[in-house]
C-alpha cells in the first residue's frame, strides 16, 4: 500500500515538472526533413494531401533569389497562395515544372494538370503527398553521398559544396529572371554578442550573395537603414525573425553557433 | 467586277492577317495602343528590376527615378489577369522596397 502511494506520488511530481515547462520541446528534423515545408492553402479544399515541398533538392540546383525573388514565392509557408491555375499558367512551381524545361537533360514533370485521369492522379501525388507513402525520385542518402557533410541541418555543408563546385546552383530562368550585373558583394563586418565571453558575429555578404539578391533580404527581413540602428536578440532571431527567417528553416541552423560567433575577419 | 471581287478579296484576307497578329492569344482582347501597352509594361518592369544589384552606386536622383518610374507602373501591372498580377505586383514590390530602403541608406549616412 505504502509502495504503491509513493510510486504514485513520484508519477504525479514527474507529471506536474514536466507540464509545468515552458515551451514545448520540438523534435529535431532528420536531415532529409530539415527545410521541408507543407502547404495547404487550397489542397485539402480541392480534395487533395496538402503539399509536401523539401528545399534540400532544389536549393541543390538553383539559388534562394531564383525562386524567392524571380518567380515570387514567399519567404514564409503559405503566404504565396499558390493555385493550381497559376502552376498550369507557367507561374510559380510552373515556372518549371512545365514538362518542357529541362534539368541535366531531363525533363522536369509538369506540375498540376485540368484534367483528373489515373495517370494525373499519380503525378499529383509527387507533391500532394503528405501522409502518403510515394517513392521519391530521389533519395536523399544517395543524392548527397559526396557532398561535404556538417553537423545540423541538412547534415551537408551548402556553402563549401558551392564553394567546391559539387553544386552550381542557377540563378537565371529564361522568361523569367531578368538580366543583371553581377553583384558587387560589400565586406564581411563585425556584429558584437551581448554575451560575454562569446565570440562576436561576423556577417558575410559575400557568402549570402552567392544563393540571394539584395532584394531578398532588404529591407523586409533586414530594414535597419544605418548600421547598429537595430539591435538584433537571439530571443527574436529563434522566433524566426532576422537571420531566423533562413537560419532556422532551410539556411544552416542557428544551433551552430561557431558558424556565425567566429573571429577571423575576412578582408 | 472581277477586279473589284479580287480587291475585296485580299483587303478581307489583309484585314484578317492583321487582326490575327494583334490578338496575342490572352484572354483580353486587344487593340493596337493596349498591345503597346501590354508589351511595354514588360520592359519597363526589366528596366527597372534590372538595376537592383547596382542599387548602393546609383544615385539619389536615380533611386528616386526608379521608384517614380515602379509607381506608374504598378497601375497597369493591376490591369494584368489574376496570376500575372499577384506576381508581378510583387516582384516590383520587392524592387521598390529595395530602391526606398538604400535611398533611405544613403540619406542617413
Amino acid at each position: 500500500m505504502k509502495k504503491t502511494v509513493g510510486i504514485l506520488f513520484l508519477v504525479i511530481i514527474f507529471a506536474a515538472t514536466a507540464s509545468a515547462q515552458t515551451g514545448v520541446k520540438k523534435k529535431r528534423p532528420l536531415p532529409n526533413e530539415y527545410g521541408r515545408v507543407v502547404i495547404n492553402n487550397y489542397s485539402e479544399k480541392a480534395g487533395l494531401a496538402p503539399v509536401v515541398f523539401d528545399h534540400w533538392l532544389h536549393r541543390a540546383k538553383y539559388t534562394c533569389r531564383l525562386c524567392h525573388v524571380d518567380i515570387g514565392f514567399g519567404m514564409k509557408t503559405g503566404t504565396t497562395g499558390i493555385k493550381a491555375a497559376d502552376n498550369i499558367s507557367g507561374y510559380y512551381c510552373g515556372a518549371c515544372h512545365n514538362g518542357r524545361t529541362t534539368m541535366n537533360g531531363k525533363k522536369v514533370f509538369e506540375s498540376c494538370s485540368r484534367t483528373n485521369g489515373a495517370d494525373e492522379k499519380t503525378r499529383c501525388l509527387r507533391c500532394h503527398s503528405q501522409g502518403k507513402y510515394v517513392r521519391p525520385e530521389y533519395d536523399f542518402a544517395t543524392f548527397t553521398q559526396n557532398l561535404p557533410k556538417e553537423r545540423f541541418g541538412n547534415g551537408i555543408d551548402w556553402e563549401k559544396a558551392e564553394q567546391n563546385n559539387f553544386i552550381k546552383p542557377v540563378d537565371f530562368l529564361e522568361g523569367v529572371s531578368i538580366k543583371r550585373q553581377p553583384l558587387t558583394a560589400q565586406k564581411d563586418f563585425a556584429l558584437g554578442a551581448k554575451l560575454e565571453g562569446m565570440p562576436d558575429i561576423i556577417f558575410s555578404h559575400k557568402k549570402h550573395t552567392v544563393w540571394n539578391g539584395c532584394e531578398l533580404c532588404h529591407p523586409d527581413i533586414f530594414g535597419g537603414v544605418k548600421r547598429g540602428q537595430i539591435k538584433y536578440t537571439m530571443t527574436e532571431i529563434f522566433e524566426g525573425r532576422y537571420c531566423g527567417a533562413c537560419h532556422i528553416t532551410v539556411a544552416f541552423p542557428m544551433i551552430d553557433c561557431q558558424r556565425c560567433h567566429s573571429k577571423a575577419v575576412q578582408q | 467586277m472581277e477586279r473589284q471581287k479580287l480587291f475585296l478579296f485580299f483587303l478581307t484576307l489583309a484585314v484578317f492577317i492583321s487582326l490575327e497578329t494583334l490578338w496575342t492569344g490572352t484572354d483580353m482582347p486587344l487593340q493596337g495602343g493596349v498591345v503597346l501597352a501590354q508589351e511595354g509594361w514588360l520592359k519597363e518592369f526589366e528596366d527597372i528590376c534590372a538595376k537592383t544589384q547596382d542599387a548602393m552606386v546609383l544615385s539619389t536622383d536615380e533611386l528616386k527615378g526608379l521608384i517614380a518610374r515602379c509607381d506608374t507602373l504598378k497601375p497597369l501591372i493591376e490591369k494584368l489577369p489574376e496570376t500575372q498580377k499577384k506576381v508581378y505586383l510583387k516582384r516590383l514590390q520587392g524592387c521598390r522596397d529595395l530602391y526606398v530602403f538604400v535611398l533611405e541608406s544613403k540619406r542617413n549616412q
